[in-house]
């Protein structure tokens, strides 16, 4: 009898403490929509002229002009187009190894979308987002724009939106991802240096690649729209991480600095960590190696180094980079699905490391 | 007995269900128009949260503004919780700001860090609770309370629960007011690292594995000094240690109240240091932190102790490892517990060097070669239980002789009465 009383006991006793572990049913309401606020751009996209004819078919306008990069941020394996609107009769100054300086009305487009089949990237194309980095007096702001269902216009949505996409990956096997298209803010997170905003792409070594069978930055500068171009075989070149036959080193510096770099490094977002992950950073404590975390938390997963040579099962970068928990993953942003290719490139870098 | 169980179970049935009936709680969203007016946000506005509680999926951020406030209807009416976020490793983020302003709401269940304030010049934290509703866990989220790089730091009357490193944590910041807050079942329960012109008051700490540290940190963007410690009540600090390890506060034995780690000009005084059964007050320098940590680092995934302490230290020349200018005035000792905590290389040391009798004040005895003097001070905090390791020698000058640091004997002034 008695036993049969403890167990509703013990019972009971677990109703009370498991309380707060029922399943959360959420409500929307409460806050009324912000109203009577300054936008801080255009309502929609359509309202800039970028592009001629049909809106999704991204026909670049005049003033605006396509170009590639090396090697790309992965963001959960959309596929993006880049294109820059310059204001007429200005050019974009180079530098060897800073972003380039822009002319003041610069503005950056970004689409990012998925193929239904990623064997077949031109069909059947769904377009989500357009960021947009506007130079304005002097400073760059960051807009996020999200596309309609029916593909025909993009909205100016300063808290970012959610969205579930799904596709047949190059292996033919069917993929899904609930996508995120950031907020304004966390826009920021990334494309922060000291207090101001700065594209992160237009480099020399990102974009000194063959396009079309011509090199883009001869091709920029023939139309006029690049100055202070020197002869090419000056000019740095980040390879390809995705080219295997590139050296693994050059690859996987080229992944870290792309996916890592635009907030780990001196002026960025994650200098407190003092982890530095730019590609010409040459100390190797700087790049993690021998280095134990500053304020990981849990996302040290119980490692002791960044980066341990030969063992990248004893490396936080490693753990950090193949994780999907928000509170533990890098980066922290813009990621919901671990980038495979780029984690085994990582794992054998690490591998070769003595 | 049969009746005793009886008893119990309609006592613990009673109990369970007239909880229930406080009706259930009812999670709203107010996530999208929330995070559209903190991103819309003039400067000097106030934007107030309703009564409720609200579930967050994504990091809800505030960036770039000037006086701007955020207000709630109280720690208890207004919840705001992260626990089924997806996106964003805090919960609340502020950033780049200029004199931000939160007061009287309640942040739950973060992912990582419940509130982070990065690089702002001005945060006022008013009547926060920030907490891990599940209690203290491992898979916790490192700070509850946690500004970095910020100027002008106020933290007042705000309670701090549960996180699996410091409750309150202020990093690499400059000119920081922590008072009247209370951390428990935390790590850490208030932790000032590499920051400057610290107060630290009318705190009441008790519970978390280690109470207030004071620490100072090699290969960091600046460095701590003019700490003052004061009115704190510091007791029972003998949780045991749930930290991630690979952190360095997974170092810290439980059992510890006070400790100073390497930092210079800091004052200790008026506090009440009661029943931290390991120390209550350690003053320890960086060098053994690192010494410590030798021998543990080769083991086989080794994830015990300290062996993730950056052991490059000599290499950063702009820091000092030792712990010098310390004034230690007017506190209260006792300690209930014979045995220090076992279960690990610190408390072991102590069990042996002081049998039965854990210090109220144990120092590491390793000081500046470069310094004649460490003026390290004690004065009129009562009969104490103090250890001087003299680790540097390897204890071979070990002395339990306060005498030698007292410092109304070095320095009348110091007991001028005003």
């Amino acid at each position: 009898m008695y036993r049969r009383a403890l167990y509703i006991l013990l019972l009971a006793a677990a109703g009370c403490s498991t309380k707060r572990e029922e399943p959360v049913h959420i409500t929307e309401e409460a806050l009324p929509p912000p109203t009577g606020y300054l936008l801080p751009g255009r309502e929609k996209l359509s309202e800039y002229g970028f592009f001629n004819g049909v809106l999704s078919r991204l026909q670049p306008a005049d003033n605006v002009f396509p170009y590639e990069l090396n090697a790309p941020l992965f963001s959960d394996y959309a596929f993006k187009k880049r294109f820059i609107y310059l204001p007429p009769g200005t050019a974009i100054t180079y530098h060897p190894n800073d972003v380039f300086e822009f002319p003041e009305g610069t503005i950056i487009i970004k689409h990012f979308y998925y193929p239904a089949d990623f064997r077949k990237p031109d069909e059947n194309i769904r377009i989500l987002e357009t960021r947009l980095l506007v130079l304005e007096g002097g400073t760059w702001k960051a807009l996020p724009y999200v596309w309609n269902n029916e593909q025909t216009e993009a909205f100016l949505e300063v808290a970012g939106h959610q969205t579930h996409v799904q596709w047949t990956h190059h292996n033919g096997t069917v993929r899904s991802v609930n996508y995120a298209v950031p907020n304004m803010n966390q826009c920021k997170n990334c494309h922060l240096r000291g207090d101001k905003i700065f594209p992160i792409g237009p480099l020399a070594r990102q974009l000194n690649k063959t396009v079309n069978g011509k090199n883009q930055l001869l091709h920029l500068a023939s139309l006029g729209i690049l100055k202070n171009l020197p002869p090419l075989h000056q000019v740095p070149i980040l390879p390809d991480y995705d080219d295997p036959t590139a050296p693994l080193d050059a690859r996987a510096r080229a992944w870290l600095e792309v996916n890592c770099a635009h907030c780990h490094r001196p002026d960025g977002p994650a200098k407190t960590s003092g982890l530095h992950l730019t590609a010409d950073v040459i100390r190797p404590f700087e790049l993690g190696i021998g280095k134990p975390p500053v304020a990981a938390g849990r996302g040290s997963g119980g490692l002791a180094y960044d980066i341990v040579p030969g063992h990248p099962e004893k490396s936080i970068l490693y753990y950090r980079i193949t994780s999907t928990d928000p509170g533990i993953m890098m980066p922290e942003l813009g990621k919901k699905l671990v980038h495979e290719e780029g984690v085994a490139l990582i794992r054998d870098w690490i591998s070769s490391l003595k | 007995m049969k009746g005793a169980v009886i008893f119990l179970t309609v006592l613990t049935l009673f109990a369970c269900c007239s909880k229930k009936n406080d009706s259930p709680i009812v999670w709203k969203s107010i996530e999208k128009e929330l995070q559209e007016r903190l991103i819309l946000a003039e400067d000097g506005e106030t934007i107030e949260l309703p009564e409720g509680h609200y579930m967050f999926t994504r990091t809800l951020s505030l960036d770039g503004k000037k006086r701007v406030t955020l207000r709630g209807k109280g720690m208890d009416k207004t919840i705001l919780s992260w626990k089924n976020q997806t996106e964003g490793a805090q919960g609340l983020l502020i950033s780049n700001g200029y004199n931000i302003k939160l007061e009287d709401f309640t942040i739950e269940d973060a992912k990582g860090d419940n509130l982070k304030v990065n690089d702002t010049n001005g945060i006022i934290l008013r009547r926060i609770r920030s907490q891990w509703s599940g209690g203290p866990k491992t898979e916790n989220g490192a700070y509850a309370l946690y500004p970095v790089l910020c100027t002008r730091v106020l933290i007042e009357e705000c309670v701090a629960m549960g996180s699996s490193d410091a409750g309150i944590y202020v990093g690499q910041s400059d000119t920081v007011v922590i008072r009247k807050n209370k951390a428990y079942w935390n790590v850490a329960g208030i932790e000032a690292e590499n920051s400057k012109y610290v107060e630290i008051y009318n705190n009441e700490v008790y519970e978390n594995t280690g109470g207030i540290l004071v620490f100072d940190l090699p290969g960091l963007t600046r460095y701590g000094h003019s700490t003052k410690v004061y009115n704190n009540i510091i007791r029972d600090n003998n949780h045991p240690n749930f930290a991630q390890k690979g952190n360095i506060v997974a170092t810290i034995p439980p059992g510890s109240g006070l400790m100073i780690l390497a930092t210079h000009d800091a004052e200790i005084s008026y506090n009440e240091i009661h029943n931290n059964k390991t120390a209550g007050l350690a003053i320890v320098s960086y060098e053994l932190v690192a010494a410590l940590s030798e021998g543990q680092e080769d083991a086989p995934g080794a994830v015990a102790g300290v062996q993730t302490v950056n052991n490059n230290f000599r290499q950063d020349t702009l820091y000092n490892p030792y712990p010098y200018r310390i004034r230690i005035l007017r506190n209260t000792f006792a300690n209930k517990h014979w045995f220090p905590s076992l279960n690990n290389e610190v408390g072991k040391l102590l069990a042996w060097k002081s049998f039965l009798n854990p210090p109220d004040i144990v120092f590491d005895g390793i000081t500046d070669p470069k310094r004649e003097d460490p003026e390290i001070c004690l004065g009129d905090n009562g009969k104490i239980t103090f250890i001087n390791l003299d680790a540097a020698n390897n204890f071979k000058n070990l002395s339990k002789n306060p005498a030698p640091f007292e410092c109304f004997k070095r320095n009348p002034y110091l007991d001028m009465k005003l």
